[in-house]
């Protein structure tokens, strides 16, 4: 009686323990947000794993890279959000991820450890970023008109108080002033580097925020930073009443969107659907679909969604 | 490789603004505060509690679902309320310590022999005075008990500081990750460096909170 | 004080998101059950392990004390340079922590059993198997239950944090929330990772009552 009890706990523990790793193993593909794929041909046409950094604008470009692919019958894998360049490049060497929208000044600055090659020439900063990525099995396609610098953004009443209207009008005063970034910014060329070689800015201090997101905005507009790292397509920027420094030095080179893609899953018909997507994606366009995700929390797919219907690019 | 030694030996890495030293005394700044104003608003209701009886079984419950709240979630929730500042860090840091606290005063002050009680009522003390003379230092190592177990998940958990744009020894962590942990020695040095520090300081805490704990053990007890 | 665009609570928002709210929910679930049944085939093997050599049973709990200690955000970046960004990362650190919870806890059930059962165990001439399944985890059960039930409700809190690389189930929802000033977003993402600790809980409590219908159901 006694070791028929046992037994029987012992298969009622068994089949827990076989129920814990059915849930484990069985109610899998939930992260691939796989779409049927909707294309008219029956051609066999592989996962495309999108990726994105850390900020609005890269989601809502890689959402449109992503749902064009998906209108043409791909089937495309969402990994978006993954951290700063430092993290989504060699995810994009490795494999983890097929494609992500870069930006050729800083792309190039960053893989030539601030060798200076980028400059406001768009055409021959994308040529040499396509050496610097040949080599990596890295295809750079054509980049879009839309381009997004880095910037500094102050506050209107820090920009009346110290007469700022451009870069070079902070050298007086970057001695008492603090500054705030994302965390990878001391170490780009393009950021405090940057500054500090082509402006001279000595900032009293540099406090590591978010890529430009909200404990920037915050930040800022609590006064605990006086100047901050922002993106110059930001609607925010206007929104909130900040002043975009303007910039009378040329540190920051030709920044055109562009889809980086790992050769092994580059087809023409990709290149195609994609360099679609670059050719109408203007400044204007993007900065108008950031200030949507960032002003009005709109989702960065419908927001792209959108727009890819507006220009014809979706059905 | 140049990039580590750099770091490395930069003096600056370690003694100067943002170096190791400062990150681990905000770190330790952060801990100790939440801790104290965990202890502060979670030790009088706990103490009522255990002393009156009531609400024992709501409050070990509230206290247990209270650590199922993800303190992330609590954090980024609480700075779009407050915004930039350390009023996140307080909210989501004080929310994770009041679980264990709670737990530990309400069964400790409840376990008090109820003849030790009663022998204190009959020798004229007051409802107040029988918790504060009597059932406090009785439960005193099982609060402090409490407070330990949760000053350390403080001290490991107040690195998501960082992620809100404070300092600490999240500071080194998430700068490392933006800055290429997944290739940079340098990187890598910054966090395996912070990780280290988190977890000294979580042994002190451990260390010196468990000599509090047993100071409070009445002997043979 | 960031302005928050949407009003709050934004149904409209919640009732147009089924798809992703649903789809985060059983990524959160996913990595929780993996991370805990991980945990549980590394944990119960090294229990026993330090059962049979004494020796080992100090340095294990120590050992896994210190990892404890290391913050778990620390945990997933350290493992970057090994699994990158791969469902490798957040699986292999969320499992470590549940694996020190269980570990913990097998161990200390099976001490629960007193030296002189096992000696008059043996002496009526159980092997050591018999030993071990017929007296020593029926006795440590409910310990090793109440560990997978602490590891299960600290795993469906920490998978959160993995949002930072990511990941994260309910915590993408969380991170996007914030990122996008969408406090019904950030709510929702908050709200169903308790929700979902407390079901959990409450399951596994349930489960703790059948396995072990001898014992006094207690609470953790």
């Amino acid at each position: 009686m006694r070791f028929m009890r046992k037994s029987a706990h012992r298969s009622r523990w068994v089949a827990m323990l076989a129920l814990v790793l059915l849930v484990a193993t069985g109610c899998g593909d939930s992260q691939e947000v796989a779409q049927e794929p909707e294309g008219g041909d029956d051609t066999e046409r592989g996962t495309v794993v999108v990726g994105s950094t850390n900020f609005s604008e890269q989601e809502i470009v890689a959402e449109m890279y992503a749902l064009v692919l998906e209108d043409a019958g791909y089937t495309v894998e969402r990994r978006f959000q993954l951290g700063s360049r430092e993290v989504v490049l060699p995810a994009l060497e490795q494999g983890e991820i097929d494609l992500y929208p870069e930006y050729v000044g800083t792309a190039l600055e960053f893989l030539s450890g601030g060798a200076g090659e980028a400059t406001s020439d768009t055409a021959a900063t994308t040529e040499k970023l396509r050496e610097r990525f040949a080599d990596k099995g890295v295809a750079v396609l054509e980049p879009a008109p839309a381009q997004d610098r880095n910037g500094l953004v102050v506050t209107q009443e820090t920009a009346d108080r110290l007469g700022l209207e451009t870069v070079s009008d902070l050298e007086a005063h970057a001695g008492e002033l603090v500054f705030g970034g994302p965390p990878e910014c001391p170490q780009r060329p393009l950021c405090l580097q940057g500054y500090e070689e082509a402006y001279g800015l000595e900032f009293a201090e540099f406090r590591p925020l978010d890529a430009a997101g909200p404990v920037t905005w915050a930040a800022l507009e609590n006064g605990d930073i006086d100047v901050a790292l922002m993106f110059t397509t930001q609607g925010v920027i206007e929104d909130k009443g900040w002043v975009l420094l303007e910039e009378d030095a040329e540190l920051q080179p030709a920044e055109n969107i562009v889809p980086v893609i790992r050769e092994e899953v580059l087809t023409d018909e990709i290149a195609d659907l994609l360099d679609g997507v670059s050719a109408r994606l203007t400044t204007e366009a993007i900065t108008a679909l950031n200030r949507e995700v960032d002003a009005e929390a709109a989702d960065p797919r419908s927001v792209a969604e959108a727009w890819l219907q507006e220009n014809g690019l979706i059905s | 490789m140049s990039a580590l030694a750099q770091w490395l030996s930069d003096p600056a890495s370690w003694w100067g603004p943002g170096g190791l030293l400062a990150r681990t005394l905000e770190h330790a700044g952060y801990s100790l505060g939440t801790t104290l104003a965990a202890v502060a608003v979670t030790l009088p209701v706990a103490l009522w509690v255990g002393h009156t009886g009531r609400g024992r079984l709501a409050a070990v419950q509230l206290a247990n679902i209270g650590r199922a709240v993800p303190t992330f979630g609590i954090l980024l929730g609480a700075f779009v309320a407050f915004g930039y500042g350390l009023a996140p860090v307080y909210a989501a840091l004080v929310a994770l310590a009041i679980p264990p606290i709670m737990v530990n005063t309400v069964v400790g002050v409840g376990q008090v022999d109820p003849e030790v009680r009663e022998a204190a009522e009959g020798m004229g003390m007051r409802g107040w005075q029988v918790l504060l003379r009597v059932e406090l230092p009785l439960a005193a190592p099982m609060v402090m008990a409490g407070v330990r177990t949760a000053a350390v998940q403080v001290v490991a958990t107040a690195t998501l500081a960082a992620v809100v744009g404070l300092g600490g020894l999240g500071r080194p962590i998430v700068d490392g990750l933006a800055q290429g942990a997944a290739y940079s020695p340098r990187a890598q040095a910054m966090v395996v460096t912070g990780a280290i520090a988190v977890a000294l300081l979580a042994l002190a805490a451990e260390l010196g909170l468990s000599a509090v704990e047993r100071a409070l053990t009445p002997p043979g007890g | 004080m960031t302005a928050v665009a949407r009003r709050f609570p934004d149904w409209d928002w919640l009732a147009s998101h089924g798809g992703e709210v649903a789809a985060q929910l059983s990524e959160h679930v996913e990595l929780t059950a993996l991370a805990v049944a991980a945990g549980f085939l590394v944990a119960v093997p090294l229990a026993l392990l330090a059962r049979r050599v004494p020796p080992l049973r100090g340095p294990l709990l120590g050992f896994t004390g210190v990892l404890y200690t290391v913050p778990a955000l620390a945990l997933f970046v350290l493992l970057l340079p090994f699994v990158g960004l791969s469902r490798a990362n957040p699986v292999i650190g969320l499992t470590i922590y549940s694996l020190l919870i269980l570990l913990r806890n097998t161990l200390v059930g099976l001490e629960g059993v007193p030296a002189e059962v096992r000696e008059s165990a043996l002496a009526m001439g159980h092997t050591r198997r018999q030993l071990l399944w017929r007296v020593e985890v029926p006795v440590a059960l409910p310990a090793i239950v109440a560990g997978v039930r602490l590891a299960t409700v600290s795993t469906v809190g920490l998978v959160t944090i993995t949002a930072l690389i990511g990941y994260g189930g309910l915590g993408q929802l969380i991170l996007r929330g914030f990122n996008r000033t969408n406090a019904t977003q950030l709510v929702a993402g908050l709200v169903l990772s308790v929700a979902l600790a407390a079901v959990a809980d409450v399951a596994l409590a349930w489960a703790q009552r059948r396995l072990t219908p001898w014992q006094e159901s207690r609470t953790a």
